[in-house]
């Protein structure tokens, strides 16, 4: 007999601290990384505190380690928060389904993340990365409030190494600083700037509903997406991860089995229950 | 397993509970308590309350406890030792029989287990439900609240008890419909005499006040009908309606302890809740308790039966019964379907 809840203890091998309140967090289980796929996501407790829920950002084909990036604010993630390298979290997953790389080869590819909302497009855009000559053109763009709220800022650079590859950076109106050299403006504004085509092209867009409600707009009506070609992650509140315990439901659809992962085109037929 | 029908007498059936609490089982009866009846463990057979239709909350707590263990763990150093909760359950329910239960609550046993085993299996679940013997009895009089005919069972249905008691006269006729049910009366046969299923009285001709296949098809195409909001805003969001369903197996998972030691559990949980879908940003899908009413009819009537097959109700009524606010989920189902 298996006891599906039972979670395995995993060793925080390095901490980056990314905002005031964001960390990401490399993990390794028997000294290594994990078997999943981009988009996946895992329960991270601090044993005592209990469980939380959040969506794997590293890419599965680096092996040394898989990470996670999250914002202390409940108790399981303060507790978290807590630890210093060497210390063990617990860990059940990866659950859910997955970006379908097999649907972008060989396409031009848009990665659009706004705020912690970065972590799984992370996650699918470095898998792109490690297999770069599979793909066209990519196009990164990732916004948050101010400078001081955008993640991933210490990798910005080893990004933009990568060939045919464009990344751009931009903070809201008034979240900039005075040395600040990236774009300012909201993620669907500056979009909208970019020259982008919906044919032959792939958009993964994750953030907040908001940003992602304009930047879908923006996708399909503008730039020509099709609606089965513009995908993103629903982060319905979820405990089992496992399809049992009722709560992550959009309709008939159980965000946890049926997803994360969704394209805008399920999306449009789902009730509005998210 | 072919069902097998037998003869019984009131007074051999007495003698058959008191041989089988004398030999070791569990038995788990309507007991009267504090002016209300529950299900509870049972010395004597006097002590069981046949006659009462239902008891205050259903036996879903012998199958999903209402805390349960999921592991210990204790800490030395980082090192994190855990303890299986599952080997607690093993053979739980084993020498544990359900007597005098009705057909409703035997329903939800088969329908819950179908949740808590698409992909992923439930051990915890698994183990007690396997092991569990239900022997129910039939009902002569379902009051208003009922409506389990029109969720495909009936006042007679045999679905999901080992044994089923009818009452005819004097005495009982046992359908006994598994392996399980067969290996409980087998040591007793005694007090039992083998019939055919012609001399068992045939069930009544049960009528329905609505078509549950009309209610899902309402719910199917009006998720943002204004009925839900008009007609929950009388709900306080108790969430009563869920802890006395036998069928709601809606969890929440906890951790109880110190940073040394301590033990993780899940606990029963209500869709009833504002804080059940609550995000962390703040962000709440289900704001109101329309909203909330809607998500517990949607599950029941309509997402249930499109994973799965029948529906996520047995029609026992006690959310109607125990509701502070008087809403009977059978007139909340007849209303959708005269819509529909």
């Amino acid at each position: 007999m298996e006891n599906i809840y039972l979670p395995k203890l995993a060793e925080i091998k390095e901490i980056i601290q990314e905002t005031a309140d964001t960390k990401t967090i490399r993990l390794t289980i028997d000294g290594g990384s994990i078997d999943f796929l981009p988009g996946q996501f895992g329960e991270f407790s601090f044993i005592g505190e209990g469980e939380s829920t959040f969506g794997l950002s590293s890419s599965p084909l680096r092996k040394e380690y898989f990470e996670f990036s999250f914002r202390s604010s409940g108790r399981a993630t303060t507790g978290i928060n807590s630890l210093n390298q060497g210390y063990k979290i617990a860990f059940r997953g990866p659950y859910g389904n997955y970006f379908d790389t097999s649907k972008m080869k060989g396409k031009d590819l848009v990665f659009v993340g706004g705020g912690i909302g970065m972590a799984p497009v992370k996650s699918i855009m470095e898998y792109c990365f490690d297999e770069r000559d599979d793909y066209g053109k990519i196009t990164v763009l990732y916004g948050a409030r101010s400078v001081g709220d955008l993640l991933y800022k210490g990798i910005f650079d080893e990004w933009k190494k990568y060939k045919n590859t464009d990344v751009i950076i931009t903070v809201d109106p008034g979240g900039e600083t005075p040395d600040w050299t990236g774009k300012i403006g909201f993620v669907p504004t500056i979009l909208e700037q970019l020259p982008l085509k919906g044919e032959n092209s792939v958009a993964i867009v994750c953030g907040p509903p908001i940003m992602i409600k304009f930047a879908l707009k923006s996708l399909e009506e503008k730039m020509g997406f099709d609606k089965g070609n513009i995908i993103t992650t629903l982060e319905n509140r979820m405990k089992c991860g496992l399809g049992k315990c009722g709560r992550c439901n959009v309709g008939s659809v159980y965000v946890c089995k049926d997803g994360p992962v969704f394209t805008a085109k399920e999306l449009e037929s789902l009730p509005n229950d998210f | 397993m072919e069902e097998k029908y037998f003869e019984i007498s009131a007074e051999n059936l007495k003698k058959f509970v008191e041989r089988i609490i004398a030999d070791n089982f569990e038995v788990i009866a309507p007991i009267d308590k504090d002016g209300d009846t529950f299900y509870g463990k049972i010395s004597r057979f006097e002590e069981a309350n046949l006659d009462i239709l239902l008891p205050k909350m259903s036996y879903k707590e012998y199958l999903l406890p209402k805390t349960e263990t999921l592991f210990e763990y204790s800490f030395s150093g980082v090192n994190a030792d855990i303890k299986d909760g599952l080997e607690a359950v093993a053979g739980a329910n084993q020498k544990r029989v359900i007597f005098g239960g009705r057909p409703c609550d035997a329903g939800a046993g088969p329908i819950m287990e179908k949740v808590f085993n698409w992909d992923y299996k439930d051990e915890f679940f698994n183990e007690r439900f396997k092991n569990l013997t239900i022997v129910s009895i039939a009902c002569e009089k379902p009051d208003n609240y009922c409506f389990c005919t029109e969720m495909q069972l009936s006042p007679e249905s045999s679905y999901g008890s080992d044994i089923l008691l009818k009452k005819a006269g004097t005495q009982y006729f046992a359908v006994v419909t598994s392996e399980k049910g067969l290996n409980l009366i087998n040591p007793y046969m005694n007090f039992f005499k083998e019939t055919t299923k012609a001399q068992v009285p045939a069930d009544k001709d049960w009528k329905k006040i609505f078509e549950i296949e009309r209610t899902k098809s309402f719910l199917d195409k009006n998720f943002e009908h204004n009925y839900f909001q008009d007609r929950f805003l009388s709900c306080i969001g108790c969430g009563v309606c869920t802890y006395t369903c036998p069928t709601c197996h809606c969890f929440d998972i906890q951790d109880e302890g110190n940073l040394k030691e301590g033990r993780r559990i899940r606990n029963w949980d209500s869709c009833q809740f504002g804080i059940f879908t609550l995000h962390t940003s703040g962000h709440n899908p289900r704001v109101t308790q329309g909203d909330r009413y809607r998500q517990r009819l949607m599950h029941k009537f309509k997402i249930y039966s499109e994973k799965f097959d029948k529906y996520l109700c047995v029609g026992c009524g006690r959310c109607s019964r125990n509701c502070p606010e008087d809403i009977d989920i059978k007139e909340v189902a007849k209303d959708l379907a005269d819509m529909a």
